[in-house]
Parts: structure tokens; sequence; C-alpha cells
């Protein structure tokens, strides 16, 4: 039958589709960590919040952020069913325990792809659904626009009986409380999302975008949140340890020359990956 | 030696088995896990307690790959680099309980007791395994010259006698080492590369039909395997399947 001949796919076929996913978020990871050094930085976010800027408004990091979804939504998805797929294969276990010498961060790898599944949930929440404006957090808008923007003078003034403006409203203090507190010459920021919406009401059409810089700090000063974060990064860790030398091996380029080399290059970039977010979460929790 | 056995035991492919514990005392440390079991039999056999225990054996020397049992948690049991026959009871304790079970895995069915249907392997060696090229009459000794380097490693992979202990040790019950294995012994010599590319595909195939899983890259197998068959095997059948699904000639292979 034609249809199961194009349904049909070989099993080696499943595996290379699931590392192929794994390749893209593999480099990802590198280019997330590097980024977010840049919080370290001594400039009071300002290289953080013109990338995060720069990465919220660039047309092709959407396409880019539609294809890294896609590449969890696949790997996820594809490794699961090899799971479930896999465990039919042996429908009577053995009575004994394994007690084969393995590396356990393969035998663990669907362990640990499912809890990082569930901390990526909560990372998630913390972060991106901030900017999905599904969840609270904090937020910034540019100084450019605040004063390119027409100010509703309704909204800050009380006007009197014979329709001059006398003095501020309720919304009017807030304003001025919140336009004067900015340390920055760019950006507004740390706002919260009541600070947004008074701002909305006094300027018309300005745009507000996450402040992902103070909502690190503010995360990342909590000592439980540190401690729930670096047991992210170990899983991370664990699950690249696979994922690195298994690549390798799936695509068939591992050969007797090359693997020592593999090897080293995914514990080095294992601990690159893991050593890099835990020095930010780190140097924010300790203030360095 | 003495030792408390506790064997799978299970009359046919259709009974429900269970494990049974038996006794055996003075063991020699020098005799070979399947003489303990020759043992084990002839007192089965002379108290008539029960029928012999039905175990897959050869050779016995190691070199084809008949045998193979479970042995407390390990294919071949707790000796790297050695089938079952070539495992002695000097690796155990005395006094050791020892749990003996079938290899277990969809394409494996259990005959009887520990001895189960490796048939798959064959099936799989039928679907391309092979060479099918009119070889002629015995070529001079060095009219195909092949780089030693690359008859060594063909020797290394065709060291695999299809005990099946890597499908027995993976967790998914994945053949890819064994069938690995044999792509690579004959897609390495310049005789089995015409075929290469079709000979990966059928035996892929084959191997997904019969019912095994797919490697995880665990590498239990490698970790297990009596003759020391290399994962970059399985690399190289990665390699060679990725080849074929871009080869534009295709003959009947699919």
């Amino acid at each position: 039958m034609a249809h199961e001949r194009i349904v049909r796919i070989h099993s080696i076929s499943k595996k290379l589709l699931v590392g192929l996913f794994a390749s893209f978020l593999v480099v990802f990871l590198f280019f997330h960590m590097s980024a977010n050094l840049l919080i370290l930085l001594h400039d009071d976010g300002a290289a953080y919040t013109a990338f995060c800027h720069f990465m919220g408004t660039n047309p092709l990091v959407k396409v880019a952020e539609v294809a890294l979804f896609g590449s969890f939504f696949i790997h996820i998805v594809l490794a699961s069913y090899l799971w479930l797929c896999n465990r039919r294969k042996r429908p009577v276990g053995y009575h004994k325990r394994s007690r084969t010498r393995t590396a356990a961060a393969s035998k663990l790898a669907m362990i640990t792809g499912s809890l990082l599944l569930i901390c990526l949930v909560f990372h998630f929440y913390d972060f991106y659904l901030v900017k999905m404006n599904v969840v609270e957090g904090l937020y910034m808008v540019k100084l450019e626009e605040l004063n390119n923007s027409d100010i509703n003078e309704d909204a800050i003034w009380t006007a009197d009986e014979e329709g001059e403006y006398k003095e501020f409203t309720e919304t009017g203090l807030r304003w001025f409380e919140i336009t004067s507190k900015t340390n920055s010459d760019v950006w507004l920021n740390n706002l919260t999302k009541e600070d947004t919406e008074i701002l909305q009401q006094v300027y018309r059409n300005i745009n507000t975008e996450p402040d992902f810089y103070h909502m690190a700090h503010e995360k990342f000063t909590k000592w439980h949140i540190v401690l729930c974060y670096l047991l992210f990064f170990a899983l991370v860790g664990i699950h690249i340890r696979h994922g690195f030398e298994s690549l390798f091996q799936t695509f068939g380029l591992n050969n007797r020359r090359y693997a020592p080399v593999i090897k080293w290059c995914g514990i080095i970039y294992t601990w690159i990956i893991c050593l890099g977010f835990s020095t930010v979460t780190l140097g924010v929790f300790f203030g360095l | 030696m003495n030792f408390t056995l506790h064997i799978w035991r299970q009359k046919n492919a259709a009974a429900k088995g269970k494990f049974e514990t038996y006794k055996v005392h003075d063991i020699s440390p020098d005799c070979s896990f399947l003489e303990m079991l020759d043992i084990l039999n002839e007192q089965l056999i002379h108290d008539k307690i029960a029928h012999p225990v039905c175990f897959d054996n050869d050779c016995r020397e190691g070199i084809c790959g008949m045998c193979g049992l479970y042995i407390n948690g390990r294919p071949h049991g707790n000796d790297d680099g050695v089938t079952t026959c070539q495992l002695h009871m000097r690796k155990f304790r005395d006094g050791d309980e020892i749990w003996i079970e079938p290899w277990r895995a969809k394409a494996f069915p259990v005959i009887c007791d520990l001895v189960v249907d490796r048939s798959a392997f064959d099936k799989i060696i039928q679907a391309g395994g092979y060479i099918s090229v009119t070889t002629g009459g015995v070529p001079d000794a060095n009219c195909i010259p092949i780089p030693k380097d690359v008859a060594d490693r063909a020797m290394d992979a065709a060291e695999c006698i299809g005990c099946g202990a890597c499908v027995a040790a993976c967790k998914n019950a994945s053949a890819m080492l064994f069938v690995g294995a044999k792509v690579a012994h004959l897609s390495l010599l310049p005789q089995g590369q015409p075929e290469a590319r079709q000979r990966v595909k059928k035996m892929v195939m084959k191997m997904d039909e019969l019912g095994f899983g797919s490697c995880t890259n665990i590498l239990a197998c490698e970790a297990e395997c009596p003759k020391q068959i290399k994962r970059q095997n399985i690399a190289r059948l990665n390699r060679q399947f990725i080849a074929s699904l871009f080869d534009g000639n295709r003959r009947d292979d699919d």
C-alpha cells in the first residue's frame, strides 16, 4: 500500500530526526548561555537590554523562534514516541535488574529529558510567558518613544470649571514618579504591569517590552530560585552529556580516530554550558 | 563451591513460566557455567525431581554463539568478553544465589526454559548479509590489495558470533550492534562494497520488521558483547544507512 510506504519510517530515520532537531537545541543552548553572560557586564544592563530588544523585535528572530519551538516539540514528541515503541520490544522484562555498566547519562536520558520538560515549564513561566503577556513581570519602554508620543493631558491634569488644567491627578503623580526614576538614557525600565498601564493612559500608542534584565535580578536574588535553577542546569548538563556524543554516533560521524575527540568535546561543551548558565545565576545572586 | 540457582522454567512457548530454585553442591571453581548446569541436570534426572533444564549450547569454546543466558542481571554473566560457556564458577563466591533467565526480547521468543528462538538473526542475514556477486575461481592472494588496517577492522567486526547478547543487554532490545557488525565486515572489504547500500537498507528494514527496538546510544550492547564489537560499527551502519537514503541507484531494495 502506497500510504504504508510513506508512513513507514525506519528505526534509524526516527533516531536521525530526534538527533537532527536536538542538534539545533544544542547550538541554541550555547547562544542562550552567551547572551545571558551579558547580564554580568557592569553597564546597568544596557548591553543585555539592547540584545533583548533586538531579539524581541527582529523579524528573522521570530522565524528562528518558531523553528526553535518546532525543534523542541518534534524532539520531545519523537523521543517519547521512540521510547514508547521501544518499551514494546521487550514485553516480558528481566527479574534481575540490569547490572551492565553503561553511562548513567545515556541510561537516564528519558528521565532527565522528562525532568527538563518540567523545568522548562517553570522557566517559561518565569520569563517567556511575560513576553507572551500571559504572566505579569517587569517591563521597559524606550524613552525615545515616550518623547515622540503625545501626552494625554486629561490623564495628568485636572481641569477646573473653566476648562483649564490645574493640578496633577493621581495618575499624573504616579506618572511623574515613574518617569523620574529611570537611570538609563535609553530605556525607562523596571516597570511593573501597573506602571505600564499608567504610562499607556498618559502616552498614546507606546510599546512596552519585557525587562528581562531586572526580572533576572528579581528572580536570582532569591536563594530557593537560584537552587532550583542550578539543579536545572545540572539536568541540562547530564542530558547534553548523552546528547552531544549521541549526535555524532547517530549521524555516523564516530569512528576510532574521532571517538576520543568527540568524547572530550562533549565533556568540555557540557561544562561550558553548565558553568556559563550557573555563573550568570550565581553572579546575580552574589551581586558580582 | 555451593550455589542456590533460581532458574526460569517454561514448558513451551505458550506456557507461563516461573522461577524454580535448585541447590548445587561441591562444584569445582574450574567448572564452566554450562558444566555446572550439566551437573544440575544430572542431579535432576537422577533424583527425578524435575525435567532437566533446557539451555542452548554447542561448541563450548566461545566461538559458535549458541549459548546465552542472562545471569544475575548481565548477559553471559559477570565476566567481560566471554560467552556463558567460557564463564567459570570461580567468578562467583561460594554460597552465591544465581538468577538465570533467558534472553528477553519480542524478537527472541522463549521456546523452552532458557532456550530462545534466535532465528530472527538468521532472517536479517538472509535479507542482505551476503555477497551475491559471482566471484569466479580463487584469485591470486595479492591481486586485490587490502590495507592491513581495513582488513583488521573487517576481521574485528566479523568476530560477531550472533549470540544475541547485544539484544539481551539493550534496554530497547535493539539489534544494531549485530547488524552493524555484519554490515561492517562485508562493506569494509572490496567484495562486499558493490552491494553495500542495498544491503544496509534491506537488513535495517528486516530488523525493524522482526520487532527489534531502535538504538538510543546507551551502548549496553558494546559493554556486554562477548566479542567486544565496538560502537563504531553502529556509527558505520548509521553512516551507510544515511548514504543509502540518498542513493539514486535504487534497485530491488524498496
